[in-house]
């Protein structure tokens, strides 16, 4: 029985850490480049999901197509919020923090208005696989794999594609990349619509699994940002390390204290390592 | 040096200006505003000690801290529990509330002052969410009210009941409003003198550019832990009395949303570090989110929400402090000539 156990943990902290990772990555590389926060990050979750909702019951579209349709309105939103929002602000990061904090709250009374807080929910990936002995649905495989592969190519964009490389410039230093002959408000743009493709991406592929409702967008973000920290601002392989630990640490904290002191008790480990560690696990000393 | 002080000094404080906002807020209750605006009113006299208490930290040093709503919610909650716990009165345990407060944000804050920039900020913003988790798990949440709160007897109910049942509320709302302002305005005079001080400019020196400051001999440590202390102080006196004021204490106090935001966008639209915009700022921002509530209902948040956008998208310095020199310098041309 006990081995069943530490099976069931060691699967679902593997998936979960799975679903944290795809929502840190997009949050992690925007960060790392713009240097401010977007707070307005997990708006653009809910907006994927409530746009491919209203698409596949509204107008009957197929969920792939929907899918994709809602993963680029929320790219474009995001490319929107950073042209709007954040570019005007940058010389202030203070400032930036309270608009797309406000963003988050448009967004968030929008849907709680026109859509009213009953929870909606998408169609799930069907069938169930049978892994050392337990029972676990497609969709938990759907979201391993994209996660993998989000992180895979994000990884491959930053290190071989022109645009990734100048990110990374842009990430390591604004002036520098200046005068390298980039234009780092460019390189922002593509970054904030990279990043708007990931957390769409993300929505799409959580809310089968958890139903989802206006506030749905802050405890995604509050995540993200804890695993950002922990693994160091602007670090995608940092990201990837602090999602996993992040979600194994949850899932064993849950099965020794319950699942409601469980929920905070990684965030009392992130603070303990910055602390020690102030910079992340494989952040820079600026 | 002194010069600069001076002449910032004259722009920024004008006795004038302060005593005629002094007048309207003292007289103001006595135009029969009703119950509605006078709690508004006694919630914005205290929000204007939060917006202090960042405005006199962060505002000069540019540390980033999101903690005041753990800060502020923690006075209340230490109030609650040597109410119930304890037994003490709610007068006696809101002065109690106080150093506890201060002394566990001090405790569970500082070792991240060392931390620089925007890890400051995460890590301060961690320690409410961290909070209301615990508040609301089992099995602290037995201890701590969990969702529902703890319940106490409000500031002053005892004498309240001696009074005839016609005139309670009343007795209560408007002293409730005198004890805001008078905090309010005392607050506020501290905070100017700090902020005019030697010390003050010691604060603003780490924000300018620390190593340089810890070059010119300041203790750049020492300063960051005093201006800590004292916007830790700050919050908490507005935190107690907030909560000695509206029972049960629940973790609606700390949310960040709830007690963070609104005093932080006061210091944004007013003008870091300038004490007057932020403050005036408190007033505008906070008066005009409850008048959008009559006339546009629902639609408020997203309305108020756009305008916030536009306003620090136009000025990310803040507009309030600007315009409030620009004022004070046309008026003075008036009255010279």
């Amino acid at each position: 029985m006990y081995v069943d156990i530490y099976k069931y943990i060691l699967l679902f902290s593997i998936f979960h850490s799975s679903t944290y990772l795809t929502f840190s990555l997009g949050f992690s590389m925007l960060f790392g480049v713009a240097k401010i926060p977007n707070l307005a990050y997990g708006s653009l979750y809910i907006l994927s999901a409530y746009v491919m909702y209203a698409l596949t019951t509204y107008i009957g579209l197929e969920p792939l197509v929907a899918a994709l349709v809602a993963i680029l309105v929320a790219g474009l939103a995001s490319l929107l919020i950073g042209e709007v929002v954040v570019k005007p602000g940058l010389k202030m990061p203070v400032s930036v923090f309270i608009t797309t904090l406000s963003v988050a709250y448009i967004f968030e009374e929008f849907f709680r208005i026109e859509m009213g807080l009953r929870p909606i929910t998408l169609p799930v990936y069907p069938g169930v696989t049978y892994v050392l002995g337990v029972p676990v649905s497609n969709h938990w495989f759907l979201i391993l794999s994209a996660s993998l592969l989000m992180f895979l190519s994000l990884t491959a964009f930053l290190k071989y594609a022109v645009l990734g490389r100048s990110i990374r410039a842009v990430a390591e230093s604004w002036d520098e990349s200046r005068r390298l002959g980039i234009d780092p408000l460019k390189v922002l743009r593509v970054a904030f619509f990279v990043a708007g493709v990931y957390a769409g991406a993300t929505g799409v592929l959580l809310t089968p699994l958890k139903a989802l409702t206006p506030t749905a967008g802050w405890g995604p973000l509050f995540t993200a940002f804890a695993i950002v920290a922990l693994g160091g601002v602007g670090s995608v392989t940092g990201t990837l390390i602090a999602s996993f630990i992040y979600g194994f640490f949850e899932q064993s904290m849950t099965y020794v204290l319950g699942s409601g002191v469980a929920s905070i008790s990684p965030l009392i480990l992130i603070v303990l390592v910055l602390v020690f560690r102030p910079q992340g696990l494989m952040g820079r000393v600026e | 040096m002194v010069f600069a002080k001076r002449s910032a000094k004259d722009l920024i404080v004008g006795k004038i200006p302060f005593l005629i906002a002094l007048a309207v807020l003292t007289l103001l209750p006595l135009l029969n505003v009703g119950g509605f605006w006078l709690d508004v009113l006694t919630k914005v006299n205290l929000f204007l000690l939060v917006t202090l208490a960042i405005d006199l930290y962060s505002g000069t040093t540019y540390y980033l801290n999101l903690g005041v709503s753990f800060t502020f919610g923690f006075a209340g909650y230490s109030l609650a529990l040597l109410n119930v716990y304890y037994g003490i009165p709610t007068e006696y345990s809101m002065l109690l509330a106080i150093p506890i407060s201060i002394f566990f944000s001090l405790a569970i804050l500082l070792p991240s002052l060392k931390i620089r920039g925007v890890y400051f900020a995460i890590l301060s913003l961690l320690v409410p969410i961290i909070f209301i988790g615990i508040v609301t798990a089992q099995p602290f949440s037995l201890y701590l009210g969990g969702e529902g709160g703890l319940r106490f007897k409000q500031l002053f109910l005892d004498f309240a009941r001696s009074l005839p049942p016609g005139i309670r509320l009343t007795f209560l709302q408007y002293s409730y409003y005198y004890i805001s302002l008078a905090a309010a305005v005392v607050g506020y005079v501290i905070a100017y003198k700090i902020g005019f001080s030697d010390f003050g400019f010691m604060l603003r020196a780490v924000g300018q550019d620390e190593e340089l400051a810890e070059g010119t001999g300041i203790n750049t440590l020492k300063v960051k832990v005093i201006g800590f202390l004292i916007s830790s102080a700050y919050a908490s006196v507005a935190g107690a009395l907030y909560a000695s004021m509206r029972p049960p204490v629940t973790v609606d106090l700390v949310v960040p949303a709830n007690t963070l935001i609104p005093p932080l966008t006061s210091v944004i639209v007013g003008g870091l570090g300038t004490l007057i915009g932020p403050a005036i700022a408190n007033y505008l921002l906070l008066l005009t989110y409850e008048l959008l509530w009559g006339l546009i209902g629902r639609w408020r948040v997203i309305a108020y929400m756009l305008l916030l956008i536009i306003i620090i998208t136009i000025k990310p310095q803040g507009i309030v402090f600007k315009a409030y020199v620009e004022a004070r310098k046309f008026l003075r041309g008036v009255f010279s000539e």
